[in-house]
């Protein structure tokens, strides 16, 4: 199962992710973008990686969806 | 060095001295570490993950992660380092300065301990505080270890204390977490695993691997047994570092400390406003890194997390919008609260749901956990100021919030 992910570190808010992928992406009013959090299902793929590779501060990606564990002030 | 980290500290023990046993006259050197302590035995990497597991052991820093986990995620072979995270960028926290300025050896020797069971040649101690800093170097040189141990200065913002912040600096690079969530024990000191984690689980683990589960596990709680240190400020007689069994219940602690009526503040800056303390333990991932504040009863509450979320808001590395713009609009929104305009409470109901989960590391989650709690908490104090643009108290500045250059 594929899902969107931003590298908020890059994203700079130009908001194109948000026209591309509309069921998936909102944004909120500064910008940003705001993730739906669901699954890209397959026949959406196409559309997810597109959205990806427009990105001009190429902070999109589409990862494999795994368990993910807290890193922070350990 | 700003005021708040040349504030003395006082150490105090609730039940059996463990960590801070043997340093009532001050710092230990090697000997009188070894006479209080014992030497440390050499154990296998198995051993310390079966001894950790045993008596749950979690990470001290505040995301309480459990060390049997983080050795297992470890590769067989190959780790690099071993990384003492010494920030301490939690502006009230005290208690991993404390250890490494009065007990540098009893850190040091989880440290190499754990190096020497992994495999590690490596272990870096990632400091912020000066005092820390020269007590460790002087530990360093009285110890006969193999391995080889460095001292890296850490600069002092609160993202900086960050694991990855921490990894980027040793590397010459900025203190930042980076935007991808990659774990230090697969990707650490220089792209390779390293076991990392806070001050006190290193000394932790030198006290189990001395005493052995069994003992180790005679005080505290059963699922998490052992000691813990808290640091109190805010509005106490006694404020400081102290050591007390896990899961002491919350108004023990602040009875022992002399802590005025009022609400109370767990886990620090990124943490919760009590409801009530009455029958709240202090155990993890709650306690998160063991800071408990006190506000008293003459302070204007919001004006005072008012205070906070400036500091919080300028505290961020300034990588991801969502924390940029959602900390700056928070202020904005609980500054108009306090002034009555109704708008504020809206806008910053809004921004609570717009800052958690969008960042590269955890600051706008924990920020807006302890904003959100703060309008839960104070909703008395909520109404009051919307109703008459106040709640009849000057804001006394009882939680610390460092200045100038830290």
């Amino acid at each position: 199962m594929n899902k969107v992910e931003i590298d908020w570190t890059r994203c700079d808010g130009h908001g194109l992710c948000g026209t591309l992928l509309p069921d998936d992406i909102t944004l909120d009013e500064w910008g940003f973008p705001v993730l739906r959090g669901r699954e890209i299902t397959a026949g959406e793929v196409t559309n997810a990686r597109r959205a990806v590779l427009a990105c001009p501060a190429l902070a999109l990606r589409l990862s494999k969806l795994h368990r993910s564990v807290p890193a922070s002030h350990q | 060095m700003t005021i708040l980290q040349e504030t003395p500290v006082v150490t105090r023990i609730i039940g059996e001295p463990r960590l801070l046993s043997g340093l009532d006259t001050g710092r230990a050197d090697l000997q009188r570490h070894l006479w209080t302590h014992g030497a440390q035995p050499q154990l296998t990497r198995e051993a310390y993950t079966e001894l950790a597991e045993a008596v749950g052991l979690r990470g001290r820093g505040g995301a309480a992660f459990p060390v049997s986990l983080k050795l297992a995620d470890l590769p067989a072979n190959g780790t690099e380092a071993v990384v003492v995270n010494g920030s301490e960028s939690e502006p009230v926290s005290r208690k991993d300065r404390l250890l490494l300025t009065l007990a540098p050896h009893l850190v040091l020797d989880g440290a190499v301990g754990i190096a020497h069971g992994v495999g590690a040649s490596t272990v870096i101690v990632a400091v912020h505080d000066a005092a820390a800093a020269a007590s460790v170097r002087a530990a360093i040189s009285e110890r006969p270890d193999i391995i080889d141990i460095q001292v890296s200065d850490t600069p002092g913002r609160f993202v900086a204390g960050e694991a990855r912040a921490v990894l980027s600096v040793l590397e010459g690079g900025p203190a930042v977490p980076p935007g991808r969530r990659v774990l230090p024990t697969r990707k650490g000191y220089r792209r390779r695993p390293t076991f990392l984690s806070n001050v006190e689980t290193f000394a932790q683990l030198a006290l189990l691997a001395r005493l052995g589960s069994r003992q180790f596990g005679t005080t505290g709680l059963s699922s998490e047994p052992g000691t813990q240190l808290l640091t109190v400020d805010g509005a106490v007689q006694r404020p400081g570092v102290i050591e007390t069994p896990t899961g002491i219940p919350l108004d023990t602690v602040l009875q022992f400390t002399g802590a005025d009526a009022g609400p109370v503040l767990l886990g620090g800056y990124h943490g919760r406003w009590l409801p009530q303390t009455e029958g709240v333990n202090l155990s993890r991932p709650d306690a998160s890194a063991g800071i408990v504040l006190a506000l008293g009863s003459d302070t204007c509450p919001l004006g005072e997390v008012h205070q906070v979320a400036k500091w919080l808001a300028s505290q961020s590395a300034g990588q991801c919008g969502p924390c940029v713009f959602g900390l700056a609009g928070l202020v904005d929104d609980f500054g108009r609260i306090l002034r009555g305009d109704p708008t504020g409470w809206e806008d910053a109901h809004r921004h609570l749901g717009l800052v958690p989960g969008r960042g590269a590391c955890a600051h706008p989650d924990g920020s807006a956990r302890f904003l959100a709690s703060a309008l839960e908490v104070f909703g008395d104090d909520l109404r009051q100021h919307l109703e008459t643009g106040g709640c009849g108290r000057v804001v006394r500045g009882v939680l610390p919030v460092p200045g100038g250059s830290w």
